[in-house]
């Protein structure tokens, strides 16, 4: 049989490593602006079929 | 054999004949049939084995661990055996006869005379604890008397596991009301017994005393485990359990320790102090921290044991970590203390390898309280002090013990995470200095494999360093121009780096090349050429999984910074990308942000993505059955589906909109049924979460508007879309509910129109 798993608890660790920050935080970042991207892209749509109307009125 | 063979019903004598050896005389035979029997319950998975069966075996365990049993050899094999087999007991643990006897049979054998019996027995109770937490009130009482002597007068690997039952228990009792506090669910499977709770007045006292039985230099040893370390852990988790109640009753024993000429009181005390820091609330800690916080500094600068020095340093850290920034109201630390803080945890960078390591922690804790600070950080004065005292210590002999030159350079990042306009040319000065040193990296040859090994590590922090300061330097708009001038040369050394074979410091670079494609914007382009080699090596990295989803990532940094400019390398890396998905080896969390990375290279190339369609959509499309039609059995599989869903959902996002306004657009419209199909099954499945739901009203808003009057019947007719957005428009989350209006709008034009 196996041992049983060792008990050892992380002494006076943080529980999170900065390495793992960085990678968590680069995900984070990248999600963010892909949301923010596409958002860009559906407002420039929204202001440009508001803005529909008052184009045809302006003069060339 | 018996885990290959049970699993497809062959051998179905086997467990029947060694049952039969149990009652053998020869206690040779006896020990070698219940290890037999342990290692089979160890290898088998417990359905495979019919309740009668286990019942049997049950039986013959527990009848081995019996105090009559005369052969300690016997017992012990049959305790390490019960430990293998409590996994079986499920039916046996709900019938309370059945129940009484293996847990008075258990608790009998931590009596044993024999050492590793009940070491073995202690272990049962620990894995009794977590598997069967809701049945254990009526043994509480019993379990706490055999556990409280063990901690008190056994042998050190008995006392340990006895202190473990009751972490064990802690863990159980936080993982519950961290289920009572969710705002999914609010309600816990298992309920709480707050065993911890009422335990407390005996059980604090009893973890307080085994905080005096540290081991001599027991810092220097990494990975050590004793029964001070094993109690303070324990501590930590009852406080973070049990939150204000535990302060009064660990307050008397740090006032009376922590001025002792003992250093053991002196230590103990001030680890009892950090190890309660988290859970009660700050309320309740700040009023004790701001009396002791000058006591502590003095301790640090002056006490004459190192060990005490270490706890300190460690327990500033956790007072910075959870009284200290935006997680609190009203900060420990001000503007006035500020200055002495700084004073002394920078000269405690001088000191021992394991004290300068949690001054350096301590300093990132202080620093992460002022990331959101804007301009009045009071670090600003004495940035230019902290990352020379850092410097220093990355350079010293004895960096590489106690991971000491890897907290100074995490203390370092933090620093430059909490700059500034005022305090970004200090960082900007950094920027030559780091690059040397990874220069002198990768320059250096003829290495011992020690050697190698030590560079690989300060590769990964130097590309770390640099990731960190690029994201920070890009961010800052006075700042991005300065640290422009650097780009080439930074460029030039992680391309080099890539020539290391190591995961991580692949890893490091690859994200600091991210990072440095978002600053530098469409002029990365000329970066591309050397570059793309690597992009590509990292996307078929399918063993480190973890480069290879970095990667993904990092396509979509540069989808965001070169737009169309990508197009000449989009052939190459949507061959790779639909490779991967194809792939049985690639680790399953890589899947989603490839989707999603779908839906990048569409927005950036726009209608050029004409000719991956066929290719992408089936993918999509079978994806979007799999994940909407998913049945989620536990928690972690209905996450991934989440995100896998969400993946889809950004791809379609991406191509739609990369398509709006293109005469191509018409080639979408045979995929809108299946689309809106998609989001009616979800929707019909009440399992998305907000993130989902969010991607899924952006989709019906880019359906409708990409493809107008095409798809306006269609998503009037779907069943979703008019109820989901209802239901939506009213939700908690405001963005859920700007997307709602946003969809909303955008469907009743393609409807009008």
């Amino acid at each position: 049989m196996a041992p049983p798993p060792d008990h050892r608890r992380p002494i006076k660790r943080v529980a999170i490593s900065d390495q793992q920050r960085r990678r968590e935080l680069a995900l984070r970042v990248q999600a963010d602006r892909r949301s923010d991207a596409q958002n860009r892209a559906r407002q420039l749509a929204s202001s440009v079929l508001s803005l529909g109307p008052v184009t045809e009125v302006e003069p060339e | 054999v018996a885990g290959i063979e049970l699993p497809h019903k062959q051998w179905p004598e086997l467990i029947g004949s060694l049952l039969s050896n149990i009652h053998q005389v020869e206690t040779h035979v006896k020990q070698a049939t219940l290890e037999t029997l342990g290692y089979i319950c160890e290898e088998v998975p417990p359905q495979v084995v019919d309740q009668d069966q286990v019942n049997r075996i049950l039986t013959a365990v527990v009848q081995g661990m019996n105090a009559t049993e005369t052969s300690s050899d016997v017992r012990l094999a049959a305790t390490r055996a019960l430990y293998n087999a409590l996994g079986f007991a499920q039916a046996n643990f709900t019938n309370d006869m059945e129940r009484d006897y293996i847990m008075r049979v258990v608790c009998e054998a931590t009596q044993s005379s024999d050492v590793k019996i009940r070491q073995a027995a202690f272990e049962c109770l620990v894995a009794i604890s977590s598997t069967y937490y809701e049945k254990l009130a009526q043994y509480m009482q019993d379990i706490f008397n055999i556990t409280s002597k063990a901690v008190r007068e056994d042998e050190e690997p008995v006392a340990l596991q006895a202190i473990e039952f009751w972490s064990s228990i802690c863990d159980e009792e936080i993982d519950i009301l961290d289920d009572y506090r969710s705002e999914y669910t609010g309600d816990s499977d298992v309920p709480c017994f707050y065993f911890i709770k009422q335990a407390l007045p005996a059980l604090v006292p009893m973890l307080l005393e085994t905080l005096l039985k540290q081991e001599e230099d027991q810092d220097q040893d990494e990975g050590g485990w004793n029964i001070a370390m094993a109690g303070g852990t324990c501590l930590g988790l009852v406080a973070r359990t049990v939150g204000d109640d535990i302060v009064p009753l660990v307050m008397p024993f740090i006032e009376e320790n922590i001025s002792k000429p003992d250093w053991r009181r002196r230590e103990a005390a001030t680890y009892a102090f950090g190890s309660i820091l988290e859970g009660p609330s700050p309320g309740k800690l700040a009023p004790i921290v701001n009396v002791a916080l000058n006591f502590m500094l003095a301790a640090l600068a002056r006490d004459p044991n190192n060990h005490v020095k270490d706890t300190t340093a460690w327990t500033l850290g956790r007072i910075f970590e959870f009284l200290h920034g935006a997680v609190v109201e009203t900060s420990v630390i001000t503007q006035e203390n500020c200055q002495q803080i700084l004073t002394v945890l920078l000269q405690s960078m001088k000191d021992v390898p394991n004290v300068a390591e949690k001054a350096c922690g301590a300093l990132y804790f202080l620093a992460q309280g002022y990331e959101d600070e804007g301009s009045v950080s009071p670090l600003t004065p004495f940035f230019q002090d902290i990352f020379q005292m850092l410097l220093y210590v990355t350079h010293r002999e004895d960096a590489t013990e106690s991971n000491l030159r890897t907290a100074a350079y995490e203390a370092l990042n933090e620093v430059v995470r909490c700059s500034n306009d005022e305090t970004a040319p200090i960082v900007m000065q950094l920027i030559p200095v780091i690059m040397l040193e990874l220069h002198q990296t990768v320059e250096a040859q003829k290495l011992t494999s020690d050697e190698r090994e030590k560079q690989n590590d300060l590769q990964g922090l130097l590309c770390g360093c640099l990731q960190v300061i690029i994201q920070k330097m890009g961010s800052i708009e006075g700042s991005k121009y300065a640290f422009m001038q650097y780009a080439d040369q930074i460029m030039d050394l992680l391309l080099k780096v890539f020539a290391s074979r190591n995961a991580t410091v692949h890893e490091e670079a690859m994200l600091a090349i991210g990072a440095l494609a978002y600053t530098a914007g469409p002029n990365f382009a000329k970066y591309m050429p050397q570059f793309y080699q690597y992009l590509e090596m990292g996307l078929q990295n399918f063993e480190e999984y973890q480069i290879c989803a970095i990667t993904v990532g990092v396509v979509g940094d540069l989808c965001r910074a070169l737009e169309d400019k990508i197009l000449p390398y989009c052939d190459g890396i949507m061959t790779q990308l639909l490779k991967n998905l194809s792939s049985n080896q690639l680790h399953r969390s890589v899947k989603p942000p490839i989707f999603s990375c779908f839906g990048d290279i569409a927005l950036a190339i726009g209608e050029n993505f004409e000719k991956y369609l066929v290719y992408a959509m089936p993918m999509l499309q079978s994806a979007a059955e799999l994940s909407a039609h998913a049945v989620s059995q536990d928690d972690e599989m209905l996450e991934y589906t989440n995100q896998l869903r969400n993946g889809i959902l950004e791809a379609y996002s991406g191509i739609l909109q990369g398509f709006k306004s293109s005469p191509k657009t018409q080639l979408l419209v045979p995929y809108a049924p299946h689309v809106l199909q998609f989001i009616d099954t979800m929707y019909g499945g009440r399992e998305m979460d907000d993130a989902v739901m969010k991607s899924a009203l952006g989709v019906l808003g880019d359906l409708a508007d990409t493809l107008g009057s095409h798809v306006g019947p269609l998503i009037r007719d779907s069943s979703s879309s008019k109820d989901l957005i209802e239901e939506c428009m009213v939700y908690d989350d405001p963005l859920v509910r700007e997307s709602a209006e946003w969809a909303k709008h955008a469907i009743n034009r393609a409807v009008s129109g």
